[in-house]
């Protein structure tokens, strides 16, 4: 297929507009039907079912490899919500041969701590009853532990050790860092996982020997310790950002039956009993070659991969059973949805549609009107961020997973406009949307685009790579090679049908985000503060702050008393000071004494 | 895609698989794998470098895979020529150069001329120089030039942009205090660089305020300047042709005024050791521990290199001493690791960063200080130097993979006064470092009596430090934090 720069009746239906586009019409004519935005993929499949596709870019001294497992946390369930990005984490804890001087006594130790961790969470269990029936707060906080559990930490932690002390730490990220390797990474979402790297061209067989190595013998070192730092990656990102939980609540709300609805990182009292036979029984439906795709970009010999990846791949067995399809479809939406978010964040909104999934037939035209909303020419910068002046920044987009997809509208306020102003003014453009056919011109600088994007997304090695990998995830790589034509076949009528068909109220949620109020205004500070130098008050306000933190009168008392032996000594300039946090604490003891049950005795 | 490229002779290849010749079996071990040569060569950059009228430099690589043109052109100015009080002045005077319309175009008019013609174009000014960044088709280049020195040189910093710009600018400043991460790096580079300084400057409110349309317009005249421009290009180009029309355009660009002093002045950074931190309500700490680095005039110094292979095995990358003790062995971080930044205008700054769950910040530092105590007195194994070396080495040829990349590499040679030979000998230096180089490195520029570190979070739940009593922050830096307040958004002024 050739994309050609522009449809060809760009310059006819450019001509018709407005004198004052004469000129630019004109000029934008010039073809480049040299070129084709179409990409040569050699594709082959082995026996086992493993998928293989190649670009060759010959003047390139690496090739950017990567393959994709077509298993995300959609494909979870309740319980082990979470699994499918804790795997990718694992898969780069080595293998038999790789990570360990010792397989057969790692293999043994890895048993002995699997019976600890079983008897633990047999223990979690009662522990989950105690919280249910109010005996403890929390179910997993080591203050709560049992004494048998205490023991069993203890144990597994021993064992832990021993394990260490035969590991060959990240030998796999090593080998491939010595060997000039760079970006190795990985990455899960709802739809897939997918793992890659760029090597040195002369290099290649190592991937080879390494990815194929990690898929026949896979040993899930360090499975419990990993779980650690999948929580710090969800402090990271959820709960340390402004906004991250209340995302993470919104697409809960907004997913009623798919399981789209549960954040890829996995609720974290799922985390805390994933079992290693749940995550082998994982991998061996997901993880077998003919769920796997690989997508090579670079300088190689096509036939030197074939036989490479006959020789380190076709030892992988396929699956006993297919993997299933994520059957749970979308209930239809029947009324709409509101959260209402309080955050240390901009006011902002997002109002999201139920739209379709991957290459439905009206993904196309979801494109082009997102298309038309974005940009600094697009309409909502001119109508929300230039004309009213009522947000700092405007989108919208289409998102087409592999089983459904959604439209989202996000803007963040400006000044004292008011989330609710926003979603109101989305109302409004969406109404031109659904009521006007799109000018010729401005679809046709939206094609222009499309059209200019189709080149530039082949520009790098690496971003080739993973496109393929991308639309293999969600079913069908030939997207790349076929999503410019369609998008450039769309048509104004398009638009305006699918503005109609998708975006009625019933069918969106709404999220309105405003900024929560500061803290409580700050306690009056003692007498005697305002007369201090800004050095001396910087310092009483550090102090009062630890001061409010303390809730044992006779910690006040030790450190009043402390501080009272030493304002005789002190410099003349800090005396002030150290008299305005013994009034502070006075007045901190007789707060806390106040409220405590009976009062002083 | 069959066109010759000129750059692929530099890069002509001898890839010899190794599979080609090796029996049908799999090696027991990675290592036992063997190698043909990756036969690279340096691209040699007087094939691509040319002069420009007014003391300029362009390089020029030719790639007819696409039809795109890439193009960056470099000027000398930036935030080091904003006068006291003008704080972020360069850096709005780059967005509305290319967001306040050109020549005999309105700022809506050019905006939906270059989205038709589907050019990216942009402007970013950074502390020590602005380049301004061309994308687009080839059959587009020409007028896509033509908006780009109409902008340059006719600048109409539209009115009423500025003052939606300003608004949102405005908001951004508002909003600096919500993200920690954002407050981490802003105290940091204080703590280090002081707030004067080009490399720490931040805008309050009052000072965006103040700057009008005419600080915009002097701003440009007395600072954007043809003379010494670099220029990258790289695409589906003929070099001959675009030199040219690069050379038409420069000449017709008038700018008097004095010269653009250079290089870059700063004042000299004093940071003082000790343990800092800011309060925010979150679940875990995010840290920075580190200090003023050097700033190396010379490239080819041998103990720059094994400044940056003792880096490398300390907290450079995924497999390094610091990574692995925090994340892998004690799984107390998501990320953690090292960098040292050897300055180039002023002295740089090397810095361990982590985030960790409020009751282990003070293990994880325990941790990263160890090491540093650890590079500092033992010589690294033979192991580590090695795919330290290697490492960098294998992966060199990535830096030139791109005809854009290539041209970027030279132009920013000119740039900061590199001689392009540093490329060429940049792996023999690279293999010329030993084990006695790297402790002596560490030992040189790591200083723990020089170091600070800075926490935002929650200081109650992080200073009693882990459960299990093995570090708490009291342990630390002689067990005093000094608590920087937080500081109103707007006005950077400690909040009461």
């Amino acid at each position: 297929m050739q994309i050609p720069l522009l449809p060809n009746r760009s310059c006819a239906v450019a001509v018709v507009v407005a004198a004052a586009w004469l000129a630019l019409a004109g000029a934008v004519c010039a073809d480049t039907t040299a070129h084709r935005a179409e990409v040569p993929v050699e594709q082959f499949t082995l026996d086992n079912g493993m998928t293989f596709l190649l670009v060759q870019r010959p003047q390139m001294t690496t090739v950017a490899a990567g393959w994709v497992a077509k298993v995300g946390s959609a494909n979870e369930r309740p319980g082990i919500t979470g699994l499918s990005h804790f795997f990718e984490h694992m898969m780069f804890k080595g293998s038999r041969v790789i990570g360990t001087t010792d397989i057969t006594r790692d293999l043994a130790i890895q048993a002995e701590q699997e019976a600890v961790q079983e008897r633990m969470r047999e223990i979690y269990a009662e522990q989950r009853l105690r919280w249910r029936r109010g005996q403890i707060a929390d179910p997993y906080a080591p203050e709560n532990r049992t004494e048998e559990l205490k023991e069993l930490a203890q144990r597994f932690a021993k064992l832990v050790e021993e394990q260490r002390a035969l590991m060959v730490k990240e030998e796999f990220s090593k080998l491939y860092t010595e060997a000039g390797g760079t970006g190795l990474n990985a990455g899960t979402d709802y739809d897939m996982t997918f793992y890659f790297i760029t090597v040195p061209a002369n290099k290649l067989e190592l991937w080879f020997w390494l990815e194929s190595d990690r898929l026949a013998s896979p040993v899930f070192r360090d499975f419990y310790a990993e779980r650690d730092v999948v929580h710090e990656e969800r402090r990271l990102r959820t709960e340390s950002t402004p906004t991250g939980k209340f995302e993470e609540l919104f697409d809960s709300l907004f997913w009623q039956s798919h399981p789209y609805g549960w954040p890829v990182v996995g609720w974290p009292s799922d985390l805390q009993v994933i079992s290693q036979a749940d995550a082998d029984a994982y991998y061996a439906t997901y993880y077998a070659p003919n769920n796997l795709t690989v997508a090579l970009v670079g300088n190689f010999e096509p036939a030197v991969v074939r036989r490479l990846a006959e020789r380190y791949f076709g030892r992988l067995q396929r699956g006993k059973v297919p993997p299933p399809e994520v059957v749970t479809l979308e209930m239809p939406q029947l009324a709409e949805k509101r959260m209402l978010a309080e955050c240390d964040c901009q006011p902002q909104v997002e109002v999201r549609y139920h739209t379709v999934p991957f290459e439905h037939a009206d993904s196309y035209a979801l494109d082009v009107l997102s298309a038309l909303l974005n940009g600094r020419t697009g309409r909502l910068y001119k109508s929300l961020v230039l004309g009213e002046q009522v947000a700092v920044s405007a989108m919208a987009y289409q998102e087409s997973r592999k089983w459904a997809g959604y439209f989202s509208f996000q803007a963040e306020a400006k000044g004292e406009a008011t989330p609710a102003r926003l979603e109101e003014a989305w109302y409004a453009e969406l109404a031109k949307l659904q009521n006007e056919p799109v000018q010729a011109l401005e679809l046709e600088k939206v094609k222009n685009q499309i059209a200019a994007g189709a080149f530039r997304r082949l520009d790098s090695n690496f971003f080739l790579m993973l496109q393929l990998l991308l639309y293999e995830g969600y079913g069908d790589w030939t997207y790349l090679n076929t999503w410019a034509e369609k998008t450039l076949a769309v048509t104004a009528e398009d638009v305006q049908r699918v503005a109609k068909q998708y975006f009625a109220p019933e069918n969106r949620s709404v999220a309105l985000y405003r900024r929560k109020a500061g803290a409580p205004p700050a306690a009056p500070m003692p007498p005697g503060f305002d007369e201090l130098s800004p050095n001396l008050q910087q310092m009483v306000r550090a102090q009062l702050r630890q001061l409010a933190a303390v809730n044992d009168p006779e910690v006040l008392r030790a450190s009043a008393t402390a501080i009272g032996s030493q304002v005789a000594s002190a410099p003349p300039e800090l005396r002030p000071a150290m008299q305005v946090i013994l009034t502070a604490i006075e007045l901190r003891l007789a707060e806390l004494l106040a409220a405590a049950p009976g009062g002083e005795k | 895609m069959n066109r010759f490229r000129p750059f692929v002779a530099a890069l002509l290849l001898l890839v010899v698989a190794g599979a080609a010749s090796a029996a049908e079996r799999i090696p027991a071990h990675p290592r036992d794998l063997t190698f043909g040569p990756l036969a690279f060569e340096v691209p040699d950059p007087a094939a691509y470098r040319h002069d420009l009228p007014g003391g300029g430099t362009a390089f020029v690589v030719e790639d007819h895979a696409l039809p795109l043109v890439r193009i960056a052109l470099t000027l000398r100015t930036g935030g080091f020529l904003e006068a006291p009080g003008e704080e972020g002045l360069a850096g709005l005077t780059a967005t509305m150069l290319r967001r306040g319309g050109a020549g005999e175009l309105s700022a809506e008019a050019f905006d939906e001329r270059l989205d038709f013609l589907a050019t990216n174009l942009s402007v970013m000014a950074g502390p020590t120089s602005t380049t301004v960044m061309l994308d687009c088709l080839s059959p587009r280049l020409d007028e896509s030039l033509d908006l780009l020195f109409a902008m340059l040189t006719a600048p109409r910093f539209d009115a009423e942009r500025l003052a939606v710009e300003k608004g949102n600018v405005r908001e951004q400043l508002a909003r600096r205090n919500d993200d920690a991460a954002e407050i981490l790096q802003r105290e940091w580079s204080w703590l280090l660089y002081g707030p004067a300084h080009p490399a720490a400057r931040q805008m309050t409110a009052a000072g965006l305020e103040a700057l009008g349309r005419d600080a915009l317009v002097r701003f440009h005249r007395a600072t954007y300047r043809p003379a010494h421009l670099i220029a990258a290009v790289a695409g589906d180009v003929e070099a001959a042709s675009v030199l040219a029309s690069l050379a038409r355009r420069l000449a017709a660009w008038k700018a008097d005024g004095p010269e653009i002093p250079w290089p870059p002045a700063a004042p000299e950074p004093r940071a003082e050791p000790g343990l800092y931190r800011v309060e925010k309500e979150i679940p875990q700490g995010k840290v920075v521990i580190g200090q003023l680095g050097v700033r190396w005039e010379r490239w080819d110094d041998p103990g720059r290199y094994a400044l940056m292979v003792m880096n490398e095995i300390l907290g450079g990358d995924f497999t390094s001493r610091i990574t692995q003790r925090v994340r892998s062995d004690e799984g107390l971080a998501y990320s953690a690791g090292s960098s040292y930044d050897i300055g180039i205008f002023w002295p740089g700054s090397f810095t361990i960063s982590y985030e960790s769950k409020s009751a282990t910040v003070a293990l994880a530092a325990k941790i990263s200080l160890e090491e540093i105590a650890r590079i500092r007195t033992e010589e690294v194994s033979e192991a580590e130097l090695r795919q330290a070396k290697s490492s960098f080495i294998d992966s060199f040829p990535r830096r030139f993979e791109t005809p854009f990349l290539i041209a970027r590499t030279f132009a920013n040679d000119v740039l900061i006064d590199r001689p392009h030979t540093y490329w060429r000998d940049y792996r023999d230096r690279i293999r010329a470092v030993d084990a006695a180089a790297v402790r002596e490195a560490a030992a040189r520029h790591l200083d723990p009596e020089r170091m600070l570190m800075l926490v935002v979070g929650d200081w109650a739940a992080i200073a009693p430090g882990d459960a299990d009593g093995r570090a708490s922050m009291g342990e630390l830096f002689g067990g005093a934090a000094r608590e920087l307040p937080l500081r109103d958004p707007l006005t950077l002024e400690p909040r009461p």
